[in-house]
């Protein structure tokens, strides 16, 4: 059923003799949320550059739908709808005239579709107003509506959450998650904040120094609340250890004066029952979900630009 | 065809729809209006000259130049010797109609175009402004990144813009002379459809359709104006930054002339560009700057001069890995 939207393969990117990407190969399917994460300066905005021939590839190629960024532009960039970095429009024409500007520059976008983006948006109210008048909200939806006008099949936003309130996320998670499941449009969104685009995601890579060091599917909402990183505050400590791997093979660890493991929610009170007939002191229970940002900081480390 | 002129309709709104360019057409209306108000205030119309006895007012104009002449010559100042000079060539052009029996005509809306032929130097200022932005500003916005990501080549997004800038000097040009046509008229009145006026031509006077005087006038100006500005546009589109693109192309606009006067006494200041913009200087027989130019030599060199600032701006552009500011 998966079909793939966008291979990149062996991509480098050397810059005088600095080696920006140093080979990058991964694929997006249609329909699916890709989150591309790294610190500043890891190489995400010249990796999403390089996708839609704003920056030339040293090696390796880029296919949008099977077509080569390199030697098939043309084909391969009227698939991609884009936003790199800040949604930049020109602060002296209405976002209509903004839209239809865009508009003109592909064929067969009629005033019907713009609307209809429009609409998608919610933009209707300040669509005949300057874009210089606008939000920094407003500006990143006309942003997406700019990217949409042609129904491409992989979208590609830079940093969308940049700026935005905590609501303005949530409406473009909304946008987002709606594209890739009723449009199937392959989706690929850069952050350097793990938190804010983790919702929406459904797998994330991250990239570091120009590597792809790892990529992770998150995982559904469903599954998280089954098994869960249990933390258990409990003297003595080592003979709790012990005690959790004979009785409920539960494997824990130590850290921070804290047992930490992971099961399932429906077996916290015999854990607790069991270390209680054992004459051991519980404090507290707890529950951390943030395994992925855990991850996420193994895997980068310092946050260091080499 | 149709999708290239969709973008030179985009580049031409974008020019279009700014505050900054209707202030140029502004200033030059200003320029039209108050420079033809000044010489129907103050100027000579040449209304003597309506009547039957328009021969008499001439001769007697004569009679009094040439005792205006004797007074001066009577000082034996040096200083007075282009007063004289000029004088004897108001002489020689009234003889020349009494001659040839050609009643002179007064000043008119024909002529008054023909005058503002220096608005030119103007409309290509504004023309290097326009040009000098119009790369430069996509960068600076940052919507030069969506311009680029669309499935059209960017060597058709750069011809486009050229070509927008050809269109807008078009534009500028045709508002100078249709604007300066209709003040004239008010201010004026017209004498006829194409009427003939007398001019000195090297050294003697001769009768010359006014249209065609018109259009030569503009047409050797329009040289200097299409290279500044391809020079302007150059520079926009390699340095990606506007204020030196305007900046050099002015200096060089108002400077050149000084360049070649500088370096004259060397055999290769034939092949500044600016040597050889002046088209007119081979016109009727005239000699050019420096020796041994000729009107060949001269076109040869702007061809070379406007080819080299469109293929650097081509490479350049077309192959620039578009970063961040």
């Amino acid at each position: 059923m998966t079909e793939s939207a966008m291979e990149l393969m062996n991509v480098k990117k050397t810059i005088g003799s600095k080696d920006i990407i140093k080979g990058l190969t991964f694929t997006i399917n249609k329909g699916e949320v890709f989150g591309l994460i790294g610190p500043n300066g890891a190489g995400k905005t010249t990796t999403i550059r390089m996708m839609v021939g704003l920056m030339r590839l040293s090696a390796g190629d880029v296919r949008i739908l099977g077509k080569s960024i390199k030697s098939d532009f043309k084909e391969a960039v009227r698939q991609v709808g884009v936003i790199v970095e800040n949604p930049e429009l020109y602060p002296f024409m209405s976002g209509w005239q903004n839209l239809k500007h865009f508009a003109r520059m592909i064929p067969g976008i009629t005033d019907e579709r713009i609307h209809e983006v429009v609409k998608l948006l919610g933009m209707e109210k300040p669509i005949k107003e300057k874009v210089g008048k606008y939000s920094l909200g407003m500006r990143q939806r006309l942003g997406i509506a700019q990217a949409l006008l042609h129904a491409p099949s992989v979208l590609i936003l830079d940093e969308p959450t940049n700026g935005l309130d905590p609501a303005g996320i949530r409406e473009i998670r909304t946008y987002i998650r709606r594209l890739a499941e009723k449009e199937d449009v392959a989706v690929i969104i850069s952050s350097h904040l793990l938190s804010e685009i983790e919702l929406m995601c459904d797998r994330i890579g991250i990239i570091k120094n120009g590597e792809l060091i790892a990529t992770e599917f998150v995982r559904g909402a469903e599954e998280q609340e089954n098994v869960q990183q249990v933390v258990l505050e409990v003297t003595p400590a080592c003979q709790a250890i012990e005690l959790l791997n004979e009785k409920l093979a539960i494997e824990a660890s130590a850290k921070d004066g804290a047992l930490s493991f992971q099961c399932e929610k429906e077996r916290i009170p015999t854990i607790i029952q069991t270390l209680v007939q054992h004459d051991m002191a519980v404090y507290q229970v707890g529950l951390s979900n943030d395994t992925l940002e855990d991850k996420f900081f193994d895997l980068i480390g310092e946050n260091t630009i080499e | 065809m149709n999708r290239f002129f969709k973008l030179v309709f985009n580049e031409e709104m974008k020019i279009y729809i700014r505050k900054s360019t209707w202030v140029m057409y502004a200033i030059l209306a200003a320029i039209i209006i108050g420079s033809g108000l000044i010489s129907y205030f103050f100027g000579d119309l040449g209304e003597e000259y309506t009547g039957d006895d328009w021969r008499e007012v001439l001769e007697e104009e004569n009679e009094e130049y040439m005792q205006d002449n004797e007074e001066w010559i009577q000082e034996m100042d040096d200083d007075n010797g282009f007063v004289v000079e000029m004088n004897n060539s108001y002489i020689a052009k009234n003889n020349y109609y009494l001659e040839n029996d050609i009643q002179p005509k007064p000043y008119d809306a024909w002529e008054y175009v023909l005058e503002n032929v220096f608005l030119l130097s103007v409309v290509s200022l504004f023309t290097i402004i326009v040009a000098a932005g119009i790369v430069a500003h996509e960068f600076r916005w940052g919507t030069i990144k969506l311009l680029l990501t669309r499935p059209i080549s960017r060597a058709q997004i750069l011809l486009s813009k050229y070509v927008s800038v050809l269109i807008f000097a078009l534009f500028t040009l045709l508002f100078v002379v249709l604007f300066s046509w209709i003040v004239g008229a008010i201010l004026f009145g017209i004498n006829g459809i194409n009427p003939s006026i007398v001019i000195e031509q090297n050294d003697e006077f001769a009768q010359v359709s006014i249209l065609s005087e018109i259009m030569s006038g503009y047409g050797y100006k329009l040289i200097n104006l299409i290279m500044m500005a391809t020079f302007a546009f150059m520079i926009s589109s390699i340095f990606r930054n506007s204020t030196l693109a305007i900046g050099t192309a002015i200096f060089l606009m108002f400077a050149g002339n000084s360049i070649v006067g500088f370096f004259s006494d060397h055999d290769w200041a034939k092949y500044i560009l600016f040597a050889n913009t002046d088209l007119k200087q081979y016109a009727n027989d005239g000699s050019p700057i420096i020796e041994g130019m000729t009107l060949g030599f001269s076109i040869t060199m702007l061809v070379v001069y406007y080819a080299i600032f469109l293929v650097l701006s081509w490479v350049v552009f077309t192959r620039r890995d578009v970063a961040g500011q």
